[in-house]
């Protein structure tokens, strides 16, 4: 047998699916012919493996990140930005209803249903006490954790408002999902709306 | 203000399928955090592994996460997209991992197993004159990951990133500021290093 020419690289690159597809196929032509390169292949193949199995054990499938975004917003809190500038709530919602006609296209009815509760909430305003949070850059952290937290109230209240005005016919979710906002809203002027929000729903039982 | 947000909530439900990290990065940068939200949920896991794998440390890997998107985050702002945002992403945590491994000034600690780990790290270098011994399978994983261990920095970052984050050789030259060539010689001589360290595992074995 003469010695193999291929080099150790070409090997290498062959088994991590380096090379194009021309070369690999001449490989595998070669690879018909030569002992040499076969061991070396399975070798690297086998080396690998072992990599792969010892490297997944430390990686376990369900990773659980707990809580990274209120972390990260916290963190943010705590080291405010400097010049940083606030979009108004105008062009925030004007960038949001473009990229919602942009994205919504083939789901023409889910976008008019959207709309129409939009429209809906607009002309009947639920929230005539809602509270506001304008972001100030100079509030302390405390104030930033605090603002984090009623946005969180709010975006599970709206989730209540869009449920019941799509599931008309589920009352008890709505309830139970009232219920959470409450407690999740212990303390503060949602807890209130959501009370009155309850006390609508629950007389329809 | 209620209205924004159930179309938010409506676009956040189109994230996954609809939007690409370029176009979300500037949602992010004309003022929906969102946007960054959903940045963070598509990567969170896979930087948190890339550095887990990198640190060896869970509580560790996870702080080190949280300060990629910290940094990710501030500057994302004034970000300019000369390669994929992902690959940006990997470079803060390349950058935080060569410096926590600086500070450390050592080799990375396990902390997944016990402080005997030290004791089977020199049965990993010793063990071609034991080649009788029977190795447990938590055993061979933690030798394994000592010969990982032994690559130099450069071969087990471009290692790591080919391997198990799927980077091209192209995105790994990006992610670390190397040449493609260059890249290329660290991991032809990475798994080199790892066949040469490992050897010992299954010589007595017929491949
Ligand atoms: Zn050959």
């Amino acid at each position: 047998m003469t010695k193999c020419k291929i080099s150790e690289a070409q090997v290498i690159d062959y088994v991590i699916g380096a090379l194009d597809v021309p070369s690999a196929a001449e490989y595998r032509h070669h690879l018909t012919t030569c002992n040499h390169c076969i061991r070396q292949v399975n070798v690297l193949k086998h080396v690998l493996q072992l990599v792969d199995t010892a490297e997944a054990e430390i990686t376990p499938n369900a990773i659980v990140l707990t809580d990274l975004n209120s972390k990260l917003y916290r963190r943010l809190a705590e080291e405010p930005l400097q010049n940083a500038s606030v979009q108004s709530r105008f062009t925030d919602f004007i960038s949001r209803l473009g990229l919602i006609l942009q994205l919504q296209k083939p789901a023409v009815v889910g976008l008019l249903a959207v709309v129409a509760i939009t429209i809906t909430l607009l002309v009947v305003n639920p929230f005539d006490n809602e509270p506001t949070f304008e972001v100030d850059q100079t509030e302390s952290a405390n104030a930033r954790i605090e603002q984090y937290h009623h946005q969180g109230i709010q975006r599970s209240m709206e989730d209540v408002i869009r449920n019941k005005h799509l599931r008309q016919s589920d009352e008890w979710g709505t309830v139970s999902q009232l219920n959470r906002v409450k407690d999740q809203a212990k303390g503060t002027d949602w807890a209130t709306l959501a009370n009155k929000h309850l006390k609508g729903v629950s007389s329809k039982l | 203000m209620i209205s924004c947000s159930i179309l938010n909530e409506s676009l956040a439900n189109n994230m996954d399928k609809m939007i690409d990290d370029e176009m979300l990065v500037t949602q992010f940068k004309s003022g929906i955090q969102k946007a960054f939200d959903e940045l963070m949920k598509r990567y969170e896991r896979r930087i948190f592994s890339y550095l887990l794998r990198s640190v060896r440390n869970y509580e560790d890997a996870e702080e080190l996460t949280l300060e990629v998107f910290f940094k990710a985050y501030r500057a994302l702002g004034s970000w300019e997209p000369k390669a994929k945002f992902s690959t940006w992403l990997y470079t803060i945590a390349s950058n935080l991992s060569i410096d926590y491994h600086r500070s450390k000034s050592r080799h990375p600690v396990f902390t997944f197993e016990d402080e005997d780990v030290i004791e089977k790290r020199l049965v990993a270098t010793d063990i071609s004159s034991n080649p009788e011994k029977q190795l447990e399978d938590k055993e061979r994983g933690e030798i394994i990951r000592a010969a990982v261990d032994e690559l130099s920095a450069k071969q087990k970052e471009v290692f790591m990133l080919t391997r198990y984050e799927g980077l091209q050789i192209k995105e790994v030259a990006d992610t670390l500021g190397m040449a493609e060539g260059t890249v290329k010689i660290h991991l032809h001589r990475a798994i080199k290093k790892l066949q040469t360290l490992l050897q010992p595992l299954w010589e007595n074995n017929e491949i």
